[in-house]
Protein backbone atom coordinates (compact mmCIF):
# COMPACT_ATOMS: atom_id res chain seq x y z
CA UNK A 1 0.00 0.00 0.00
CA UNK A 2 2.79 2.38 1.30
CA UNK A 3 4.65 1.47 -2.00
CA UNK A 4 2.21 2.07 -4.22
CA UNK A 5 1.33 5.71 -3.41
CA UNK A 6 5.07 6.66 -3.25
CA UNK A 7 4.72 5.57 -7.06
CA UNK A 8 1.91 7.21 -8.34
CA UNK A 9 2.94 10.79 -6.47
CA UNK A 10 5.74 11.36 -8.72
CA UNK A 11 2.99 11.19 -11.67
CA UNK A 12 0.93 13.81 -10.22
CA UNK A 13 3.74 16.15 -9.36
CA UNK A 14 5.33 16.16 -13.12
CA UNK A 15 1.72 16.90 -14.66
CA UNK A 16 0.77 20.05 -13.09
CA UNK A 17 3.86 22.31 -13.95
CA UNK A 18 3.06 21.10 -17.74
CA UNK A 19 -0.25 23.32 -17.69
CA UNK A 20 1.61 25.90 -16.15
CA UNK A 21 4.08 26.59 -19.18
CA UNK A 22 0.91 27.62 -21.15
CA UNK A 23 0.19 31.69 -21.40
CA UNK A 24 -1.54 34.28 -23.49
CA UNK A 25 -0.01 38.01 -22.04
CA UNK A 26 -0.83 41.29 -24.09
CA UNK A 27 2.48 43.25 -24.20
CA UNK A 28 2.07 46.76 -26.45
CA UNK A 29 -1.31 48.23 -27.17
CA UNK A 30 -2.83 48.70 -30.54
CA UNK A 31 -1.96 53.15 -30.82
CA UNK A 32 -3.46 55.02 -33.56
CA UNK A 33 -1.78 58.53 -32.18
CA UNK A 34 -3.08 61.58 -33.51
CA UNK A 35 -5.81 60.56 -36.54
CA UNK A 36 -7.45 63.41 -38.43
CA UNK A 37 -11.24 64.06 -38.61
CA UNK A 38 -12.30 62.53 -42.17
CA UNK A 39 -9.21 60.95 -42.92
CA UNK A 40 -8.92 56.84 -42.17
CA UNK A 41 -5.97 55.89 -40.76
CA UNK A 42 -4.12 52.47 -40.59
CA UNK A 43 -1.75 50.81 -38.94
CA UNK A 44 -0.34 47.73 -40.54
CA UNK A 45 0.73 44.57 -38.18
CA UNK A 46 4.23 45.03 -39.07
CA UNK A 47 4.31 48.11 -37.54
CA UNK A 48 7.30 48.28 -34.57
CA UNK A 49 5.43 50.92 -32.86
CA UNK A 50 2.27 51.09 -33.16
CA UNK A 51 0.81 47.87 -33.92
CA UNK A 52 -1.03 45.52 -30.79
CA UNK A 53 1.16 42.70 -29.79
CA UNK A 54 0.62 39.33 -27.37
CA UNK A 55 3.12 37.01 -26.46
CA UNK A 56 2.15 33.35 -26.37
CA UNK A 57 3.64 30.11 -25.05
CA UNK A 58 2.73 26.43 -25.20
CA UNK A 59 4.64 23.43 -26.14
CA UNK A 60 6.51 22.19 -29.34
CA UNK A 61 4.65 19.76 -31.84
CA UNK A 62 0.85 20.86 -30.08
CA UNK A 63 -2.04 22.96 -31.41
CA UNK A 64 -3.64 26.48 -29.92
CA UNK A 65 -6.80 28.15 -31.11
CA UNK A 66 -6.32 32.06 -31.73
CA UNK A 67 -9.63 33.83 -31.36
CA UNK A 68 -10.29 37.82 -31.03
CA UNK A 69 -12.60 39.48 -29.89
CA UNK A 70 -12.47 42.81 -31.63
CA UNK A 71 -14.65 46.12 -31.30
CA UNK A 72 -16.55 47.47 -33.75
CA UNK A 73 -15.99 51.23 -32.35
CA UNK A 74 -13.65 53.17 -30.13
CA UNK A 75 -15.24 55.09 -27.12
CA UNK A 76 -14.40 58.98 -26.96
CA UNK A 77 -12.78 58.90 -23.07
CA UNK A 78 -15.49 60.89 -21.28
CA UNK A 79 -18.13 59.93 -23.43
CA UNK A 80 -19.50 61.86 -26.41
CA UNK A 81 -19.21 59.80 -29.36
CA UNK A 82 -17.47 56.47 -30.96
CA UNK A 83 -14.82 55.88 -33.77
CA UNK A 84 -15.18 52.91 -35.95
CA UNK A 85 -12.79 50.45 -36.17
CA UNK A 86 -12.28 47.90 -38.56
CA UNK A 87 -9.21 44.91 -38.70
CA UNK A 88 -8.74 44.15 -42.59
CA UNK A 89 -8.34 40.47 -43.31
CA UNK A 90 -4.35 40.88 -43.21
CA UNK A 91 -4.14 42.56 -40.11
CA UNK A 92 -2.49 39.58 -38.26
CA UNK A 93 0.67 38.54 -37.90
CA UNK A 94 1.83 35.24 -36.01
CA UNK A 95 5.78 34.60 -35.53
CA UNK A 96 7.71 31.98 -33.70
CA UNK A 97 10.54 33.01 -31.55
CA UNK A 98 12.73 30.95 -33.40
CA UNK A 99 15.16 31.60 -36.21
CA UNK A 100 13.80 29.35 -38.50
CA UNK A 101 9.96 30.16 -38.21
CA UNK A 102 8.11 32.26 -40.78
CA UNK A 103 6.08 35.10 -40.46
CA UNK A 104 1.70 33.78 -41.02
CA UNK A 105 -0.39 37.05 -41.95
CA UNK A 106 -3.34 35.96 -41.29
CA UNK A 107 -7.61 37.32 -40.66
CA UNK A 108 -7.84 38.26 -37.37
CA UNK A 109 -11.67 38.13 -37.38
CA UNK A 110 -11.66 34.36 -38.01
CA UNK A 111 -10.30 31.93 -35.59
CA UNK A 112 -7.04 30.36 -36.27
CA UNK A 113 -5.75 27.24 -35.28
CA UNK A 114 -1.26 26.89 -35.79
CA UNK A 115 0.85 23.79 -35.19
CA UNK A 116 3.39 24.60 -33.34
CA UNK A 117 6.22 23.07 -35.49
CA UNK A 118 9.54 25.04 -35.00
CA UNK A 119 8.78 27.53 -32.01
CA UNK A 120 6.77 26.72 -28.61
CA UNK A 121 6.16 30.42 -28.20
CA UNK A 122 5.50 33.54 -30.58
CA UNK A 123 4.29 36.77 -30.98
CA UNK A 124 0.81 37.70 -32.42
CA UNK A 125 1.03 41.58 -34.14
CA UNK A 126 -2.24 43.29 -34.98
CA UNK A 127 -3.11 45.81 -37.43
CA UNK A 128 -6.14 47.99 -37.31
CA UNK A 129 -8.26 51.13 -39.19
CA UNK A 130 -10.22 53.98 -38.04
CA UNK A 131 -12.36 55.69 -39.82
CA UNK A 132 -12.98 59.02 -38.08
CA UNK A 133 -16.41 60.93 -39.45
CA UNK A 134 -15.78 64.40 -40.63
CA UNK A 135 -17.28 65.78 -37.44
CA UNK A 136 -15.97 63.36 -35.41
CA UNK A 137 -15.27 64.50 -31.78
CA UNK A 138 -12.16 65.50 -30.94
CA UNK A 139 -10.21 63.87 -27.83
CA UNK A 140 -9.24 60.41 -26.96
CA UNK A 141 -10.57 57.10 -27.63
CA UNK A 142 -10.42 53.53 -26.04
CA UNK A 143 -11.23 50.13 -27.13
CA UNK A 144 -10.12 46.83 -25.99
CA UNK A 145 -8.83 43.80 -27.77
CA UNK A 146 -8.99 40.06 -25.99
CA UNK A 147 -6.94 37.66 -27.49
CA UNK A 148 -8.32 33.94 -26.47
CA UNK A 149 -6.01 31.24 -26.45
CA UNK A 150 -6.84 27.30 -26.72
CA UNK A 151 -4.54 25.19 -26.17
CA UNK A 152 -4.65 21.94 -27.21
CA UNK B 1 -6.31 -3.25 -2.16
CA UNK B 2 -9.54 -1.64 -2.60
CA UNK B 3 -8.32 1.69 -1.63
CA UNK B 4 -5.23 1.33 -3.85
CA UNK B 5 -7.91 0.78 -6.95
CA UNK B 6 -9.23 3.82 -6.23
CA UNK B 7 -6.33 6.33 -6.17
CA UNK B 8 -4.88 4.80 -9.20
CA UNK B 9 -8.37 5.44 -10.85
CA UNK B 10 -8.31 9.48 -9.77
CA UNK B 11 -4.73 9.48 -10.82
CA UNK B 12 -5.57 7.68 -14.46
CA UNK B 13 -8.33 9.69 -15.03
CA UNK B 14 -6.36 13.36 -14.00
CA UNK B 15 -3.61 12.30 -16.89
CA UNK B 16 -6.17 11.54 -19.18
CA UNK B 17 -7.75 14.67 -18.78
CA UNK B 18 -4.01 16.64 -18.78
CA UNK B 19 -3.20 14.72 -22.09
CA UNK B 20 -6.33 15.17 -24.39
CA UNK B 21 -8.14 17.92 -23.11
CA UNK B 22 -7.91 22.32 -24.01
CA UNK B 23 -7.40 24.74 -21.39
CA UNK B 24 -8.07 28.52 -22.55
CA UNK B 25 -6.40 31.70 -21.63
CA UNK B 26 -7.18 35.21 -22.21
CA UNK B 27 -5.55 38.33 -22.85
CA UNK B 28 -5.99 42.06 -23.29
CA UNK B 29 -4.18 44.80 -25.07
CA UNK B 30 -6.06 48.74 -25.53
CA UNK B 31 -6.93 50.02 -28.84
CA UNK B 32 -6.21 53.78 -28.69
CA UNK B 33 -6.78 57.04 -30.83
CA UNK B 34 -6.37 60.52 -30.36
CA UNK B 35 -8.57 62.28 -32.98
CA UNK B 36 -7.43 66.00 -33.80
CA UNK B 37 -9.32 68.68 -36.25
CA UNK B 38 -7.25 68.87 -39.87
CA UNK B 39 -4.77 71.59 -40.19
CA UNK B 40 -5.38 74.35 -42.46
CA UNK B 41 -2.44 76.52 -44.12
CA UNK B 42 -2.76 79.64 -46.09
CA UNK B 43 -0.39 81.35 -47.62
CA UNK B 44 -1.41 85.11 -45.72
CA UNK B 45 1.26 87.39 -47.46
CA UNK B 46 3.99 87.38 -50.23
CA UNK B 47 7.70 87.36 -49.16
CA UNK B 48 8.50 90.29 -51.37
CA UNK B 49 12.07 92.21 -51.76
CA UNK B 50 10.63 94.49 -53.97
CA UNK B 51 13.09 96.29 -56.34
CA UNK B 52 16.52 95.11 -56.50
CA UNK B 53 19.79 96.74 -58.24
CA UNK B 54 22.04 93.97 -60.28
CA UNK B 55 25.70 93.54 -57.48
CA UNK B 56 23.08 94.22 -54.58
CA UNK B 57 22.03 91.78 -52.00
CA UNK B 58 18.68 92.54 -50.49
CA UNK B 59 17.27 90.65 -47.01
CA UNK B 60 13.62 90.72 -46.36
CA UNK B 61 14.00 90.03 -42.42
CA UNK B 62 10.89 88.09 -40.38
CA UNK B 63 9.74 91.36 -38.76
CA UNK B 64 9.50 93.40 -42.22
CA UNK B 65 5.87 94.12 -43.48
CA UNK B 66 7.31 92.02 -46.74
CA UNK B 67 8.04 89.12 -45.37
CA UNK B 68 6.26 86.45 -46.38
CA UNK B 69 3.54 84.80 -43.90
CA UNK B 70 1.11 81.78 -43.16
CA UNK B 71 -1.19 81.64 -41.01
CA UNK B 72 -2.22 78.21 -39.93
CA UNK B 73 -5.31 76.58 -37.85
CA UNK B 74 -4.92 73.27 -36.36
CA UNK B 75 -6.08 71.05 -32.98
CA UNK B 76 -5.81 73.32 -29.66
CA UNK B 77 -2.38 73.04 -28.18
CA UNK B 78 -1.45 70.51 -30.50
CA UNK B 79 2.28 69.77 -31.62
CA UNK B 80 2.96 70.24 -35.28
CA UNK B 81 5.92 69.89 -37.08
CA UNK B 82 6.89 72.76 -39.83
CA UNK B 83 9.10 72.01 -42.79
CA UNK B 84 9.31 74.10 -46.32
CA UNK B 85 10.05 73.57 -49.82
CA UNK B 86 12.09 76.64 -51.21
CA UNK B 87 13.39 77.47 -53.69
CA UNK B 88 17.37 78.30 -54.68
CA UNK B 89 16.73 80.28 -57.21
CA UNK B 90 13.47 83.17 -58.57
CA UNK B 91 12.64 83.06 -61.98
CA UNK B 92 12.14 85.41 -64.95
CA UNK B 93 11.68 83.16 -68.09
CA UNK B 94 15.41 81.90 -68.51
CA UNK B 95 17.00 84.59 -65.95
CA UNK B 96 17.73 83.18 -62.35
CA UNK B 97 18.01 85.45 -59.09
CA UNK B 98 19.87 83.53 -56.63
CA UNK B 99 17.70 83.38 -52.80
CA UNK B 100 18.73 81.85 -50.08
CA UNK B 101 19.82 82.75 -46.18
CA UNK B 102 16.36 81.87 -45.08
CA UNK B 103 15.20 83.03 -41.64
CA UNK B 104 11.75 82.18 -40.11
CA UNK B 105 9.89 82.98 -36.96
CA UNK B 106 6.79 81.00 -35.08
CA UNK B 107 4.15 82.41 -32.81
CA UNK B 108 0.76 81.36 -31.67
CA UNK B 109 -0.47 84.96 -32.37
CA UNK B 110 -0.30 87.60 -35.02
CA UNK B 111 2.89 89.32 -34.33
CA UNK B 112 6.13 88.91 -34.44
CA UNK B 113 6.98 90.48 -31.37
CA UNK B 114 8.36 87.45 -29.34
CA UNK B 115 8.50 84.55 -31.69
CA UNK B 116 10.43 81.90 -31.95
CA UNK B 117 13.02 81.71 -34.58
CA UNK B 118 14.18 78.96 -36.71
CA UNK B 119 16.07 78.23 -39.76
CA UNK B 120 13.66 76.78 -42.48
CA UNK B 121 16.61 75.40 -44.41
CA UNK B 122 17.23 73.24 -41.55
CA UNK B 123 14.66 70.78 -42.03
CA UNK B 124 11.40 70.30 -39.82
CA UNK B 125 10.72 72.59 -36.65
CA UNK B 126 8.63 71.57 -33.95
CA UNK B 127 5.90 74.12 -32.89
CA UNK B 128 2.64 74.36 -31.87
CA UNK B 129 -0.65 75.59 -32.20
CA UNK B 130 -2.26 78.03 -29.45
CA UNK B 131 -5.00 76.75 -27.01
CA UNK B 132 -7.26 78.67 -30.02
CA UNK B 133 -5.76 76.46 -32.46
CA UNK B 134 -4.18 79.26 -34.18
CA UNK B 135 -0.37 79.41 -35.20
CA UNK B 136 1.93 81.56 -37.03
CA UNK B 137 4.73 81.69 -39.30
CA UNK B 138 7.20 84.43 -40.90
CA UNK B 139 9.83 83.99 -43.46
CA UNK B 140 12.67 86.02 -44.97
CA UNK B 141 15.48 85.49 -47.11
CA UNK B 142 18.32 87.27 -49.22
CA UNK B 143 17.97 87.64 -52.65
CA UNK B 144 21.39 88.33 -54.29
CA UNK B 145 21.47 89.73 -57.74
CA UNK B 146 24.51 89.27 -59.98
CA UNK B 147 26.20 92.22 -61.40
CA UNK B 148 24.92 91.46 -64.90
CA UNK B 149 21.31 90.45 -63.58
CA UNK B 150 19.50 90.72 -66.57
CA UNK B 151 16.15 92.98 -65.35
CA UNK B 152 12.86 91.62 -65.18
CA UNK B 153 9.90 90.41 -62.53
CA UNK B 154 11.45 86.94 -61.07
CA UNK B 155 9.16 85.10 -58.36
CA UNK B 156 9.39 81.46 -56.96
CA UNK B 157 7.53 79.30 -54.62
CA UNK B 158 7.75 78.80 -51.48
CA UNK B 159 5.72 76.01 -49.95
CA UNK B 160 5.03 75.37 -45.86
CA UNK B 161 3.87 71.83 -44.81
CA UNK B 162 2.52 70.91 -41.52
CA UNK B 163 2.18 67.80 -40.11
CA UNK B 164 1.16 66.48 -36.14
CA UNK B 165 3.68 65.01 -34.23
Amino acid sequence: MRRCAFLLLPALLTAAPLAGQSTVTGIRDLAFGVVIRGVQTTVAPSDPVKSGRFYVRHRLNRQVRLQFTLPTQLARVGGGGNLPITFPNNSAIARGTAGSSVPVTFNPNVAQTFNLVTSADFFVNLGGRVSPAANQATGNYRGTVTLTVTFF
Amino acid sequence: MRILTRVSAVVVAFLSLNAGGASAQSANINATATVFQAITVTGARDLAFGNVFPGVAKTVVVSDATSGRFDLTGQSSGNVNVSFTLPTNLTSGANNLPIGTWTGCTNATNTTTGCTSFTPSAGATASAFSGAGALFVWVGGTVSPAANQAAGAYTGIVTLTAAYF
